[in-house]
C-alpha cells in the first residue's frame, strides 16, 4: 500500500539532500522546477496500511514538458528520448532547486505508472488475482481516464525490466495475469484464473516427483503434503479435500498423472508429471522453486541441476526447431498466395 | 546482448547523463530479468547466494556470455531500476558482517510489504517490538517485554500465546532475528526500513561512527558514547595493536571481532552458522 504523501516527500527530500552532487548535463536542468512538489504535505502516517493517493512525484521524464504524446507500441529502451529523460532527471542533485507547484500531466502519470508497477509486482509475488477494479481502486484512483495509458506503460516496464508479460486473462471480467516471458511455454500459472492459489502446492508435488527420478510413490507425496498440513480425507479451507485434488482435479487438468505401479501386488500408485506440467513449466522452474523454499540456489543440488540444464537445452532446441518450421511454413504459404497479404507469425 | 569491457566500464563510470542512460537501459537481457525475478522471490540473500544466482542465470540464458563482475552487474541493473523507485540494496549482517542483498521498493513505506501479509494487530506488534529494539541499549528486546505490550495493540485483541507465534512468523519471514529469547532486526528489515526508521524515530535512532549507517547492534565507547557496528569495529581496528576510540582516543575496552572472510568460510565448509557464542552485550 502506498504510504502517505508527507512521508514519501520527506523521504525523497532526505535522499536528495544526502545524495552526492552529480553534474547536470541537461540544458533544461534549471527547469527542474517544473517537477513541482505538487502535493501538499499532510500528516505523517506510520504503519499506514490503508491505501492513500499515490501522490509522490516520479522524477522521470520531468523535463518532457515539451514532449508530446505517449509513445505507444513497444517501448524500446534504447530510444534515447524516453530513456534519456529517465536517466538524466533522476533526483536533482543541486540542492538549490526549489521546485514550484507546476504540475505537468506527464509527471502525475509517471507516478501512477511507478505505483502500478509496484502493485503488479506485489500481486505477482503473492500469486494474487489482478483485477481492473483493484487497480483502479488502489492505484489509478482519480486518473480513471488514463487507465489504459498508465497500464500500458507499467506493463512495458514490467516486460522490459522483469520479463513479465501482462495479459488480459478474462476480458469480460477484466482480470489480468502476469506471465513469465522468460519461459515462453510457462503460461499463466495454473488456476490463477480461479483465484485460488494452488500453484505452490502443485509446484511442490512436481518437485517431489522430479527429485524422485521423475516418479513419486503415493506415500512420498502424502508425506510432503502432511508436512504442509494437508491430510487425506480432511477438508482444507483453501484446497478442499487433498486426495480429490491431487488424484482427480490435477489429473483431469493434465498436470499430474496418477497410475498404478506396473505389476504391483498389492497395487500401489505413483505420480508423474502430466503433459500440461511439461508444457507449462520446466524442471528448472521447479528446481528454482525448491531452492527458494530451502533458502538456497538451484546449483546446490548438482545432480538435479544437471538434469534440469539438460532439459532446458532440449527445450531451447525444440523451440528453435518449431520457430524454423513455422517460418518455413509461412514463407511457403506466402509464396503460394502472392495476392494475399502476409500474415504475421506468432512464433 | 554483449558489450566489450571498455564499453561496460565507460557506462558504469559515466555520470547520470542522457547518453549514458540510453545505453545503460539497453543492457537488460534475459539474464538480468531472470536474476531480478529470482532475487525478488528471495526477499534477502547473502552475497554467496547472489553470486550463485547470477551464475545460474547466465547458465540458463546466456551460456556463452562471460559472467559480469557482480558489482557491475548489479549497478547496471540498478541504473535501470532507478526510474521505477526500486533498488538492489547491499548491506551487511550486523553480527558478523556478511554482505547481503535485497530488492527494495523505495517508494512506499517498507511496512507495506508486510502489510499485505499481516493483520493490523500483528503489524502493531511489530511496531511495538521495533520501538523496543530501537530504544534498547543492546539492540535487543526481550520476548517478555514485547509480550507485555500485547494489551496495547490496535485491532483485534491478541493473547500472549498468539503473540509468541506472530513473533515466530516475523522470524520466519526474515523481519526479526531471535537469540536466546530476545529479538532484534533482521538485516532484511534494516535494509528495507532504514530510511523509515530514521524518519520515524529520529531521536532514538543510533548510527555507526564509521559508516554512518543505522545501528541496531554494536559496540560503544564507554567514555564518549559513540557507537560502531561490529563489522565496522573489525575493519577499523584490523591491524591496530592497541585499539583506541576514533572519537575520544580512549582505550577501546571491547573484544575486537574478526573481519568477515568468505574464503575462510568456504574452506571450513560451514554454511551460515552462528559463529558468535553469545550476543555481544558490549554497550
Amino acid at each position: 500500500m502506498p504510504r502517505g504523501q508527507k512521508s514519501k516527500l520527506r523521504a525523497r527530500e532526505k535522499r536528495r539532500r544526502q545524495a552526492p552532487e552529480k553534474p547536470q548535463d541537461l540544458v533544461s536542468a534549471q527547469a527542474t522546477t517544473a517537477v513541482g512538489e505538487v502535493f501538499p504535505s499532510l500528516c505523517c502516517p506510520h504503519f499506514n496500511s490503508s491505501p492513500t493517493a499515490g501522490s509522490y512525484r516520479a522524477p522521470q521524464e520531468r523535463q518532457r514538458a515539451t514532449a508530446t504524446t505517449t509513445t505507444p507500441v513497444a517501448v524500446s529502451y534504447t530510444k534515447s528520448n524516453e530513456a534519456a529523460n529517465n536517466r538524466g532527471e533522476e533526483r536533482p542533485r543541486s540542492s538549490q532547486v526549489q521546485p514550484t507547484a507546476l504540475p505537468f500531466q506527464r509527471d502525475l502519470l509517471d507516478e501512477k505508472v511507478v505505483l502500478l508497477v509496484h502493485y503488479l509486482l506485489r500481486k505477482y509475488q503473492k500469486k494474487e488475482l489482478i483485477t481492473k477494479a483493484g487497480i483502479l481502486r488502489n492505484v489509478i484512483q482519480m486518473y480513471r481516464n488514463q487507465f489504459h495509458e498508465i497500464l500500458k506503460r507499467a506493463s512495458d516496464h514490467l516486460e522490459l525490466v522483469f520479463g513479465l508479460d501482462l495479459k488480459e486473462a478474462d476480458p469480460n471480467r477484466h482480470i489480468y495475469v502476469l506471465v513469465n516471458k522468460l519461459e515462453p511455454s510457462y503460461d499463466a500459472v495454473p488456476s490463477d484464473h480461479g483465484g485460488v492459489p494452488k500453484t505452490g502446492l502443485l509446484m511442490t508435488i512436481l518437485g517431489v516427483i522430479f527429485t524422485n527420478r521423475n516418479r513419486a510413490m503415493e506415500e512420498q507425496v502424502w508425506q510432503t503434503l502432511n508436512v504442509m498440513g494437508l491430510y487425506e480425507g480432511r477438508q482444507h479451507f483453501i484446497f478442499g479435500e487433498p486426495r480429490k485434488l491431487i488424484t482427480k482435479d490435477f489429473v483431469k487438468e493434465k498436470y499430474l498423472e496418477y497410475r498404478q505401479v506396473p505389476n504391483s501386488d498389492p497395487p500401489c500408485y505413483e505420480f508423474l508429471w502430466g503433459p500440461r506440467a511439461h508444457a507449462e513449466t520446466s524442471k528448472m522452474r521447479v528446481l528454482e522453486f525448491l531452492a527458494k523454499v530451502h533458502d538456497t540456489v538451484p546449483s546446490a543440488f548438482p545432480a538435479w541441476y544437471e538434469e534440469a540444464l539438460r532439459d532446458e537445452e532440449e527445450r531451447a532446441r525444440a523451440r528453435a526447431a518449431a520457430r524454423a518450421h513455422t517460418a518455413a511454413m509461412a514463407s511457403a504459404r506466402a509464396r503460394a498466395m502472392p495476392a494475399a497479404p502476409p500474415t504475421p507469425n506468432k512464433v | 546482448m554483449e558489450e566489450g569491457r571498455a564499453e561496460r566500464r565507460r557506462r558504469t563510470e559515466a555520470p547520470s547523463c542522457t547518453q549514458g542512460g540510453a545505453r545503460r537501459a539497453g543492457i537488460m537481457t534475459d539474464v538480468h530479468r531472470r536474476f531480478l525475478q529470482l532475487l525478488m522471490t528471495h526477499g534477502v540473500l547473502e552475497e554467496r547466494g547472489v553470486r550463485r544466482l547470477q551464475k545460474h542465470c547466465y547458465r540458463v540464458h546466456g551460456r556463452t556470455a562471460a559472467v559480469e563482475e557482480l558489482e557491475d552487474f548489479i549497478n547496471n541493473i540498478n541504473s535501470v531500476l532507478e526510474s521505477l523507485y526500486i533498488e538492489i540494496k547491499k548491506g551487511a549482517t550486523e553480527d558478523d558482517g556478511r554482505p547481503v542483498y535485497a530488492l527494495v521498493n523505495l517508494a512506499t513505506t517498507p511496512v507495506s510489504k508486510m502489510a499485505s501479509d499481516f493483520a493490523e494487530n500483528e503489524l502493531d506488534l511489530f511496531r511495538k517490538a521495533l520501538e523496543l529494539i530501537i530504544d534498547s541499549e543492546t539492540g535487543f528486546a526481550s520476548s517478555t517485554n514485547i509480550l507485555n505490550l500485547v494489551d496495547q495493540l490496535k485491532g483485534k485483541k491478541m493473547r500472549k500465546k498468539e503473540a509468541e507465534q506472530v513473533l515466530q512468523k516475523f522470524v520466519q519471514n526474515k523481519w526479526l532475528i531471535e537469540k536466546e529469547g530476545e529479538f532484534t532486526l533482521h538485516s532484511r528489515a534494516i535494509l528495507e526500513m532504514e530510511q523509515y526508521i530514521r524518519e520515524t524515530y529520529p531521536d532514538a535512532v543510533k548510527t555507526c561512527n564509521i559508516c554512518h549507517g543505522l545501528l541496531i547492534q554494536g559496540q560503544s565507547c564507554e567514555t564518549c558514547g559513540i557507537r560502531m557496528h561490529l563489522p565496522c569495529v573489525a575493519k577499523y581496528f584490523q591491524s591496530a595493536p592497541e585499539p583506541r576510540c576514533p572519537h575520544c582516543n580512549d582505550y577501546w575496552p571491547h573484544e575486537i571481532p574478526e573481519v568477515f572472510n568468505p574464503d575462510k568460510e568456504r574452506e571450513a565448509g560451514t554454511s551460515k552458522a552462528n559463529k558468535k557464542p553469545s550476543r555481544s552485550r558490549q554497550h
